[in-house]
């Protein structure tokens, strides 16, 4: 599909200068507004399989149908029964009974976006597993979704798709009345565009030559008391910070007394009090108390280890130019010839200013993150020359834009939390009602594998206890849970399969699109209490 | 305006067995935690399914999901508000809109489509405004759930139904939920009029609109949106008058992006585009389906919860973030003694007593946990400054540059009324 289309909404909304945005742009608008034409172009190449077109299924269809995903497919061999009839929005309620449900349920679907294509799969997974041709299907989609899978076939499609390094995510899902879960398994998932809230550091304390310059060659005492008005706070800091450092052996303030000593500095060379910039620069004097660091987070990154090797798994090919692009980073704020930090972002914030200063500082700023991002280019050439080459410029952009906010998320397989009984332990102690309700929920899983009258409470239990080995004591939250199971071991509710198509959909479309933060492990609903929590 | 309500066949015929087979595992039996006043079984789907009565206020991006939620939900007598119509950009969440709908009414719409895909349910449309409506219609149904984008619409619903409650009458108590997304993150909420935290209760929660100052405007501006505030606070009234801007015509924003460029062109500004023009002058708020599903299938849950008894219902606040994994915080937002709406107590407010009673309209426009636009203010004996009728305002316009101590003693009380809001609020004033 639609390289070119997506090429279209790309150019549509960069472009907008002379005519009014298409139908297209205009459609999109408020999502764009989210994850931007880069996005959205992500969205329209990935082609999303689900498992099942139980409620919770076309819910999280839909909800993908309608942002633009490329394309569907429905795997299910059932027919409509009359209690999908009744709590599934995309069916034709009573006509679509004894129907094969997938198939009534993608018309309904498709309608939503006209440029989604979709199909229907009149097959059993467990067939598909049982042949080279099927399990390559399996692997062929960007994600795959399924939703209330029995155990053994699930256990089945979550080792196949771990077994690839570059196979799709699997998202499993089992809801039973007002509780539920899902799990995204991945062995690792890289984010450039986190959309974080946090401000990249100004290097106040680090000016660039440019910067530093300008700060020098103000004479804060003969000017005009309009433009002494008016100088941006980062050059009156930048500045006051050079010239404490000339009277204090290259020292940053440190004690309380200093920090005390260099705020009354700024607000000294006021001439007027109603000088806005002055006391801008005395509430963001926090800024020169310490040098510009890595921050932790993405120092961490650095050091990450190679994904175990246990998983059987290399580096999926897709993240080799992240790996390569994060390997540089940890090069360039090596290097002696560099700033000793990331490289300069080019965001400014607004300032009180005129708009000739702040015009220049946003232009120094630019010129300065330019002259870095070129510098750390030819390290990437230097050191990764084949993937240098064959990057795409715009995602080597993407990535030092946002070098301060990177995220590399490592999951885990479907189940693998369940075996690892330390795990489990730790988490019942410190999430007890989070645990209590999966623990619940995978015992559910376990008994409904077998015989679906044998859901009791005390059924339940014994489940859940030996999933956690004996001896281990059951919070008293566990009631709680398994009281619900029990009183509704196969009800898809139209709200939790709402709900449910949400926040699955919400974690997909950032699994796609690469933009914010996805779930690592389990997140846990409770729709009684109204509360979703994230554990394993 | 409203359509005629269609059946589309009655109730009973329009069912069929084991339609209700996933929620009767719900109203068959208690949970654990399930309220003892629960009458499992036939009673309770006999209310939900042929009793209950609810109203859907907007048919927009948290409302079409709500229709269709409380549709499989077994909600049969639903009704619903929206003034509003169709725009190509709904079109990405609101599931019930199709391209050919574009200009239709929002209600008639959502109502139909629900109508034609759930057999059995009769919906309501009324394609207008909450405010046509008077409190024998809102003392009909028992309960409403909201999806709305207006701050304003909601002060007006959430005060009208805590005035409605009369303590002889327990019917009149109808708890009202309210939902509200933008972009990843969103809330739904339960409000029991006068016995929980309500709307006005949490004003300060709202984010504070970005306000320019008009100097940084007029003379030093620094961002492209700086020069689209320009275009539309300064330019436009000037080049045109007594002429209304309309933020949904295309030629008026591309009047507004041509002016905020040549602007930003002539200040060196960079990022000036139509999309951005548009999201300043429209204040547009990311919208998609995604986070509107979990929102509204939150109130639908607690409405289907309340309806049936079936398990405890929300105590009071849902929040969900869902930019960095999924976040969400439940808590029980308190009610405030000093309320305008819900609390009866005078807010106290300390001024200097060189205030003058305009310098006093600012701070009541400005703060957040107040936010009255054209306040009208008097005393018992006095009226201080009233915006309306204009008799009444040029009378009292002359006060506006006195100050208040003059008017009011120390420790005197001030009536705040406004056309738009269907409540008084009482100060208490004392002086610096």
């Amino acid at each position: 599909m639609s390289h070119k289309e997506s090429q279209n909404i790309e150019q549509a909304t960069t472009t907008v200068t002379t005519s009014q945005p298409d139908d297209k742009t205009r459609r999109y608008d408020r999502q764009l507004r989210i994850w931007a034409a880069s996005g959205q172009a992500a969205l329209e190449s990935s082609r999303v399989l689900v498992l099942s077109s139980s409620a919770t299924s076309t819910s999280i269809l839909k909800n993908l149908v309608l942002p633009g995903i490329g394309h569907f497919s429905i795997l299910d061999a059932t027919v409509t029964t009359p209690a999908d009839a009744g709590n599934n929005f995309f069916l034709h309620a009573r006509e679509s009974i004894g129907k094969p449900r997938a198939q009534e349920a993608v018309p309904l679907l498709r309608e939503l976006n006209e440029s989604v294509q979709g199909e229907a799969v009149f097959k059993d997974v467990k067939e598909l597993l049982g042949t080279e041709q099927g399990r390559d299907w399996l692997t062929g989609f960007s994600i795959v979704i399924a939703h209330n899978l029995d155990k053994p076939t699930l256990e089945e499609l979550s080792t196949l798709l771990w077994s690839n390094p570059n196979g799709p995510p699997l998202v499993a899902v089992r809801s039973a009345g007002f509780l539920a879960e899902f799990h995204i398994q991945y062995h690792e998932h890289c984010v450039s565009q986190t959309h974080s809230d946090t401000a990249p550091s100004l290097r106040i304390t680090r000016p660039f030559p440019a910067l530093l310059e300008w700060a020098r060659s103000l004479d804060l005492q003969d000017m005009d008391p309009t433009n002494h008005g008016h100088i941006p706070f980062v050059v009156i800091l930048v500045k006051l910070v050079d010239e404490w450092r000339q009277s204090h052996d290259g020292n940053l303030p440190k004690t309380a007394a200093e920090k005390k000593e260099f705020k009354s500095k700024i607000l000294a060379l006021k001439i007027k009090p109603d000088e806005e910039n002055f006391d801008e620069a005395e509430a963001q004097a926090w800024r020169v108390w310490s040098e510009p660091a890595v921050p932790s987070d993405v120092q961490a990154l650095f050091a990450l280890p190679p994904l175990p090797s246990t998983s059987n798994a290399h580096t999926p090919e897709k993240h080799a130019t992240f790996h390569a692009l994060l390997d540089t980073l940890a090069e360039f704020t090596k290097d002696p010839s560099g700033p000793g930090t990331l490289p300069l972002s080019a965001t400014l914030p607004d300032m009180k200013s005129d708009t000739e200063s702040y015009v220049r500082l946003q232009n120094l700023y630019r010129q300065w993150a330019e002259v870095e991002k070129n510098k750390f280019k030819e390290l990437f050439k230097a050191k990764h020359p084949q993937l240098a080459d064959s990057a795409n410029p715009e995602e080597v952009d993407t990535f030092v834009k946002n070098s301060h906010h990177l995220r590399v998320l490592r999951g885990k397989q479907w189940g693998a939390f369940d075996k690892d009984r330390e795990a489990v332990a730790n988490s019942l102690m410190m999430a007890p009602r989070e645990t209590a309700t999966h623990l619940g929920l995978s015992a559910l899983t376990n008994l409904l594998s077998s015989d679906a009258s044998k859901v009791t409470e005390d059924a339940l239990r014994s489940e859940v206890q030996s999933i956690v080995g004996e001896g281990v004591d059951l919070p008293e939250e566990l009631d709680a849970a398994i009281g619900e199971i029990a009183r509704a071991p196969t009800a898809d509710l139209p709200n939790m399969a709402a709900f449910l198509g949400g926040l699955v959909a919400q974690e997909a479309i950032k699994m796609i699109t690469e933009q914010y933060v996805p779930l690592n492990g389990y997140c846990v609903v409770d729709l009684v209490d109204s509360w979703t929590g994230v554990i394993g | 305006m409203a359509a005629a309500a269609v059946m589309n066949g009655n109730a009973s015929s329009a069912d069929w067995e084991g339609r209700y087979y996933h929620v009767d595992q719900i109203l068959d039996r208690p949970g654990p935690r399930t309220d003892p006043s629960f009458l499992a079984g036939d009673e309770v789907k006999d209310f939900l399914r042929n009793k209950c009565k609810i109203l859907v206020i907007g048919a927009g991006g948290l409302g079409c999901e709500i229709l269709a939620n409380l549709a499989l939900s077994g909600f049969k007598d639903i009704h619903v508000i929206d003034m509003d119509t169709i725009d190509i950009s709904n079109l990405n969440r609101q599931f019930l809109f199709r391209p050919k709908d574009v200009g239709k009414s929002k209600a008639i719409v959502a109502a139909e489509f629900i109508m034609n895909r759930v057999p059995g349910v009769k919906v309501t449309p009324y394609f207008g405004k909450i405010q046509d409506k008077d409190e024998d219609y809102y003392m009909q149904f028992n309960l409403v759930i909201c999806g709305l984008d207006s701050v304003e619409a909601r002060r007006w619903i959430n005060a009208t139904l805590v005035n409605m409650v009369d303590p002889e009458n327990p019917e009149s108590l109808k708890p009202l939920i309210d939902g509200g997304t933008e972009g990843f993150k969103g809330q739904a909420r339960v409000i029991l009029p006068t016995v929980t935290s309500c709307y006005e209760c949490s004003l300060d929660m709202l984010n504070k609109p970005t306000a320019f100052p008009i100097c940084t405007i007029a003379n030093t501006p620094r961002l492209p949106e700086h020069c689209i505030e320009w275009a539309s606070v300064l330019e436009w009234p000037r080049v045109h008058g007594d002429k209304k801007m309309d933020t949904d015509n295309p030629e008026h924003i591309q009047w507004l992006y041509e002016v905020a460029l040549r602007r930003a062109q002539e200040f060196k500004i960079e990022g000036v585009t139509y999309s951005l023009t548009q999201g300043v002058v429209k204040n547009i708020i990311p919208a998609i389906a995604s986070t509107n599903a979990i929102i509204a299938a939150s109130c639908c849950n607690e409405a289907f919860k309340i309806a049936t008894s079936s398990a405890a219902y929300l105590n009071n606040y849902f929040m969900l973030i869902g930019t960095d994994g999924v976040y969400s915080y439940t808590f029980e937002h308190e009610k405030r003694e000093d309320c305008p709406v819900c609390g009866g107590e005078a807010l106290d407010i300390t001024i200097s007593k060189e205030w003058t009673v305009d310098r006093l309209i600012e701070m009541l426009v400005e703060r957040q946990d107040i936010q009255i636009k054209k306040p009208s203010l008097s005393t018992p004996g006095t009226h201080i400054y009233f915006q309306a009728p204009p008799q009444l305002e040029e009378a009292t316009r002359p006060n506006l540059e006195k100050k208040v101590s003059e008017l009011v003693p120390d420790g005197g009380e001030i009536t705040v009324t406004a056309t738009t809001l269907p409540f008084s609020l009482s100060l208490r004033v004392k002086y610096t």
